[in-house]
């Protein structure tokens, strides 16, 4: 018996060592190691027939051969799986493109504003919407521009009727918010605005963000800080800022704010028109009169506000460069962001 | 407001700055300078030519040919001009300069003589009309000199982009009282002396019907005027600046409104009717005038007129009157040197349509107090380029006069407001260096005189920004405030629009962003009856054209418009949606309503991108939008549980853009949610689609308010499920629906889920008839359920559907 097994072995390792493919390691498989009618599970039959004295040495002897006919199965078939795969990678191309199932993508313009009011959120301010189409009162009026004021030529207004018009900006929102809550306070308000105005740097609408911060002695400088976080967040990097003093009848001071201009860094190009600077957003604090109108105490609270353009802002993150590109929903501009 | 830095340098001197140094601390004060513009650029290349010999043309008898030094060389230049004089300095374009006209010099042959380049005159060369002979320069200056230094041109425009606080700004002088804020240097004045009006014997009178109107009303006649050009430099300047020379009266106003903000207008005395000037609003008779530049204008009640004994002859700050103006034959004049009141002068300039430079000053408030010196200046240039005689006295009525305006000026405030450390002196030396007058007031706190040209500051708070602004925006620290902590509120309908948005894209649908106004032509297109209520509109009085005239009351329009589009441009595979309002105008001269719709297309193939390597070539149809409507409900949370009807076919609330054979309603119960399908044929044509597009649109409002599928975990099944599938004739007309519905509606104990697998027609099916193959799954939460008690069930189920739809099983033969 004990040559019987010694034989087996020798004879299990060539028939193994001379396997090519999975059909033959199958065949192995069954003729030595099957349960029904393999030659090792047959000897291992007989070990009852054997004398009791040599039973448990023959045993432990079947038993080794057997485990490590097992391991020398186990090697085998892995390496043949590897060598299989490498010979069929003739048959199968991991080069054709994968089976892709339609998917879409945010317009641009969704993108920034919601990328804008998440880095205002993250701050603590609360997002608000308000109504497209205006009163006169909330878009004018109550920002300190009574009629007949000049400012009123820097927004070119589309009416409904006199006294109802598009907003020109996002501002409105600014006494309707202050006018149903008291401070302290912050928001930012998105949303479309409308001017009439159009050729290839305007289009008669756009989308604005704007936001407001009021409670006990916010300062100019703490307008300052806000926007620079805002604008190194949202450009991803820390851009140089300048404010530069402006003029909006609903702030005092009035900022407008440059950054150093992301497509040369600030040496002069086309799209800065060579002053290094581009103009990103208006800003100011709040002027007392617009607080007043609202029922706020000037001397008790003061506040800032800003308003930003988006179309602008996507323009510079993403190198557009022509505005009507965003609202004729053409699929191969929809598709790069 | 446009400028030249010569024209700067008069009033202030700017030494040892470069122009990009004023430029950016001019801006950085609030002026923002537009754009810098070197003047004569295009002169550039001309040079001085000292003209030796002068012949005749041997074949022209107007031609001379000349001998020309140009500093280097001497050139031989065939010349048409009657001056031309041996020793004369003149000026000379080269073989391959360019005229500022765009002609390019030549060397060429004039009737066979050679010249070797073109002597100019100033006409040639863009300076002035004059087209008499060659331009005649100093003949000591050398030749070969660059033309614009041999005429002190060389000079550069600078605009400033105004922002509307700052009328003063709107005159060179004005601009250099800011440049003095950082030069330190001294303001010039624009007059030495002013002399005094006092309106007696003048032979003429002044009068003020509307002292709230006009506060200031002052007039100077000049006699012996000879009308011509202004001389060369005054020309220049104003070309410079973007103003058209007329006549050297009509100049030098302009001029001196340019130089300090003052608007002016002279008139021809001689037709002034009745030695007088009145200042009052029209007669009822009086409803129109002609204006200078001849149009006739209609004359409101409200408008403020200059007028003479009898009639008006002039609108008061925005136009000068036809019969009144100056003209070649005017040999006496009246100037005016007046105020008005700014609002009065915009409506007026608003509803005449004609907004002029004078009218833009008075807009915008021009200093009171300047009237009489800008008069003195403009009589001292008439004067003096004119050789015209002034009266010396004239007239100055002055009923608006106010005393000056003084601000209390806290430290304390400006300190708090920008947020940086201030001392009182350090204030008032800000402000003093823009004039104000500043005295302490106490410890705390400074009294402030505010100058009469800076109409913009009228409140404490105006000051803290002059601080603010002279301070240095970029000297202002930065800091952050000190924040309270809150979680805001959100605002459920954005939540609910981005997690529309999430679905959506999930489902390959790109966003679109459409205009809110779109073309009337979109409510016929769409089929809309007259009385539907989204034919009423929000209609703009001024829009840019008929296409965006109104505001939506649909978006499916736009969609539309972005699929024929992407078909154009051989993208015929679309998926697009828009969540946007749409505006509904339920009542007149209100605020429309305004609901924020989702509405999504689909049209050509259904998996574009992955045929038809992976997928046979599909179009999409209808169940690939029914498909996206049930993922997002289901993402919502909105299942369809209990009452709610999801997908109802009943023909009458379907849109009217929808094809009727192929649509359906999303609704809740009874409360219609949206609408799916095909579009309309007809709808289609008009928006120049050929292929089919499948739409939905929903209100995403009225989905606030349905009742979601709360967030609830149930157990998940220890048991094995068994199941049964049944394959049934049934007429063509049952819907599959139902068929689940039926089965559903036993509540049979162990049911838990059926599905459709299968739905045939056609042979060897009966006609009208079709097989739906239904697969019924069954379990138990107790115990492992065994073939008879799955059997017992299942045969009731398909015995009531037998019953209930007229049904029968699928015979083998018809396998």
């Amino acid at each position: 018996m004990e040559q019987e097994l010694s034989k087996l072995k020798q004879e299990a390792e060539e028939t193994l060592s001379q396997v090519t493919d999975a059909d033959q390691l199958e065949a192995f498989r069954v003729r030595f190691l099957g349960r029904k009618g393999g030659l090792l599970t047959g000897i291992l039959r007989q070990l009852g027939q054997v004398a009791a004295e040599d039973r448990p040495r023959l045993g432990q002897l079947a038993n080794d051969i057997k485990l490590d006919l097992e391991t020398r199965f186990d090697e085998r078939k892995t390496q043949l799986t590897e060598t299989l795969a490498n010979a069929s990678a003739g048959g199968t191309d991991y080069s054709l493109p994968g089976r892709c199932l339609p998917f879409g993508k945010l317009h641009p313009i969704t993108q920034v504003m919601e990328e804008i009011c998440s880095i205002f959120e993250g701050l603590g301010f609360a997002v608000a919407e308000g109504p497209d189409v205006e009163t006169d009162h909330y878009n004018f009026e109550a920002l300190n521009i009574p009629k007949h004021h000049p400012a009123r030529d820097m927004h070119d207004t589309f009416y409904v009727t006199d006294s109802i018009l598009l907003r020109t900006h996002t501002s409105p929102m600014q006494a309707r918010i202050m006018e149903r809550q008291d401070p302290p306070l912050r928001y930012v308000v998105p949303g479309k605005v409308y001017r009439c105005d159009s050729d290839i740097t305007h289009t008669p609408m756009f989308h604005q963000v704007e936001g407001l911060l009021v409670d006990r002695r916010v300062s100019f400088a703490d307008l300052k800080g806000v926007l620079t976080s805002f604008t190194h967040k949202i450009f991803e990097r820390e851009l140089t800022l300048r404010f530069r003093p402006s003029y909006f009848p609903f702030t005092e001071p009035s900022a407008e704010v440059d950054v150093a201009c992301v497509i040369c860094g600030g040496s002069g190009c086309r799209v800065c028109k060579q002053t290094g600077w581009l103009e990103i957003l208006g800003s100011g604090l709040i002027d007392p009169e617009v607080l007043k109108m609202v029922g706020y105490d000037p001397e008790a609270y003061s506040g800032f506000a800003f308003g930003l353009g988006v179309e602008r802002i996507a323009m510079l993150k993403y190198g557009i460069d022509d505005i009507r590109l965003y609202y004729e929903n053409d699929l191969r501009f929809l598709s790069q962001f | 407001m446009k400028f030249t830095l010569s024209w700067l340098n008069q009033f202030i001197a700017t030494d040892g700055l470069t122009v990009a140094q004023i430029v950016d601390n001019l801006t950085m004060l609030g002026l923002e300078v537009d754009s810098v513009t070197p003047l004569f650029a295009d002169l550039e290349a001309i040079v001085t030519a000292k003209v030796t010999t002068v012949d005749k043309h041997p074949d022209a008898d107007a031609l001379t040919v000349c001998a020309v030094d140009t500093g280097t060389q001497t050139l031989q230049v065939v010349c048409g001009a009657p001056n031309v004089r041996p020793g004369m300095l003149t000026a000379i374009a080269l073989p391959g300069v360019k005229l500022p006209d765009g002609v390019k010099i030549k060397k060429a042959k004039v009737r066979g003589i050679v010249s070797e380049g073109m002597l100019c005159s100033a006409r040639e060369l863009g300076l002035s009309h004059d087209h008499r002979g060659l331009i005649e320069l100093d003949s000591q200056l050398a030749a070969g000199m660059p033309l614009v230094d041999a005429l002190g041109l060389s000079d550069i425009a600078i605009e400033v982009d105004l922002t509307p606080n700052r009328a003063d700004c709107a005159s060179v002088r004005g601009i250099a009282r800011e440049v003095g804020s950082f030069t330190h240097g001294t303001l010039k004045p624009l007059v030495t002396t002013v002399t005094p009006l006092t309106g007696r014997n003048i032979g003429y009178e002044v009068i003020i019907e509307e002292p709230d109107l006009c506060p200031r009303y002052a007039a100077r006649k000049l006699t012996n005027v000879t009308i011509g050009p202004s001389p060369l430099w005054m020309q220049q300047r104003l070309n410079a600046v973007g103003m058209r020379p007329i006549n050297n009266i009509v100049d030098i106003t302009n001029y001196v409104m340019l130089e300090c903000g003052q608007p002016m207008h002279a008139f021809d005395f001689d037709t002034l009717l009745g030695q007088a000037i009145v200042v009052r609003r029209p007669r009822p008779s009086e409803t129109s005038m002609t204006t200078l530049d001849g149009s006739t204008r209609q004359l409101e009640p409200d408008m403020l007129l200059i007028c003479d004994a009898e009639r008006p002859v002039a609108v008061a700050g925005v136009m000068g009157g036809h019969d009144t103006e100056i003209t070649d034959a005017t040999t006496t004049i009246l100037l005016e040197s007046a105020c008005f009141n700014p609002i009065s002068i915009r409506r007026t300039a608003r509803k005449l349509g004609i907004p002029s430079e004078s009218s833009y000053r008075f807009e915008r408030g021009v200093d009171r107090n300047l009237a009489d010196s800008a008069l003195e200046r403009a009589v001292n240039l008439i004067v003096e380029l004119t050789g015209a005689q002034t009266d010396p006295d004239g007239i100055d009525v002055y009923p608006g006069k106010t005393s000056s305006l003084c601000l209390r000026l806290r430290v304390e405030r400006v300190c708090n407001l920008l947020g940086m450390e201030l001392s009182r002196d350090q204030i008032a030396q800000y402000l003093t260096s823009i004039e104000f007058q500043v005295n302490p007031f106490d410890e705390a706190t400074l009294e402030v005189e505010v100058p009469s040209f800076r109409v913009d500051i009228e409140r404490e708070v105006d000051l803290v920004e002059e601080v603010a602004r002279l301070v240095g925006y970029n000297a202002i620290p930065t800091s952050h405030p000190t924040i309270w902590m809150d979680s805001p509120k959100q605002d459920p309908l954005r939540s609910l629009r981005q997690k529309v948005a999430q679905v959506m894209t999930a489902q390959g649908f790109f966003e679109a962003i459409n205009y809110s106004f779109v073309a009337d032509a979109h409510l016929s297109l769409c089929r809309l009856a007259d009385d539907d209520p989204r034919c009423m509109v929000t209609r703009l009085l001024n829009p840019l054209s008929e296409e965006l005239g109104i505001m939506r009351s649909l978006l499916l329009p736009g969609l539309l418009e972005n699929v024929r589009r992407n078909i154009n441009f051989q993208r015929p595979d679309v998926r697009l949606f828009e969540t946007g309002k749409i505006f509904l105008q339920r009542q007149g001269g209100a605020q429309p309503e305004e609901r924020l719709h989702l509405c999504a297309v689909i049209s050509g193939h259904r998996y574009a991108d992955a045929e038809p390597l992976y997928f046979a070539a599909q179009e999409a149809d209808f169940f690939d939008i029914k498909g996206a409507v049930t993922n997002l409900l289901k993402t919502l949370r909105i299942d369809g549980a209990g009452e709610i009807v999801m997908f109802g076919s009943e023909p009458q609330p379907m849109q009217p853009y929808c094809d009727p054979a192929c649509g359906a309603v999303i609704r809740n119960g009874d409360k219609v949610m949206g609408f799916l399908g095909k579009v309309h044929p007809e709808t289609l044509k008009g928006f120049g689609i050929k292929q089919p597009v499948y739409f939905f649109e929903m209100d995403l409002e009225s989905l606030l308010n349905v009742e979601l599928k709360p967030k609830q975990f149930s157990t998940l099944p220890k048991y094995p499920a068994v199941k049964r599938d049944i394959s049934l004739v049934v007429p063509d007309a049952v819907p599959a629906d139902d068929l689940l519905r039926a089965i559903q509606a036993q509540k049979q104990k162990y049911l838990e889920s059926v599905e459709i697998f299968d739905v045939y027609r056609g042979k060897p099916i009966q006609e009208n008839h079709k097989s739906v193959a239904l697969s019924v799954t069954y379990r138990s939460a107790t115990t492992t359920l065994d073939d008879q008690s799955v059997d017992k069930i299942h045969d009731k189920i398909v015995n009531t559907l037998m019953t209930a739809f007229n049904a029968r099983y699928r015979k083998g033969s018809e396998v």
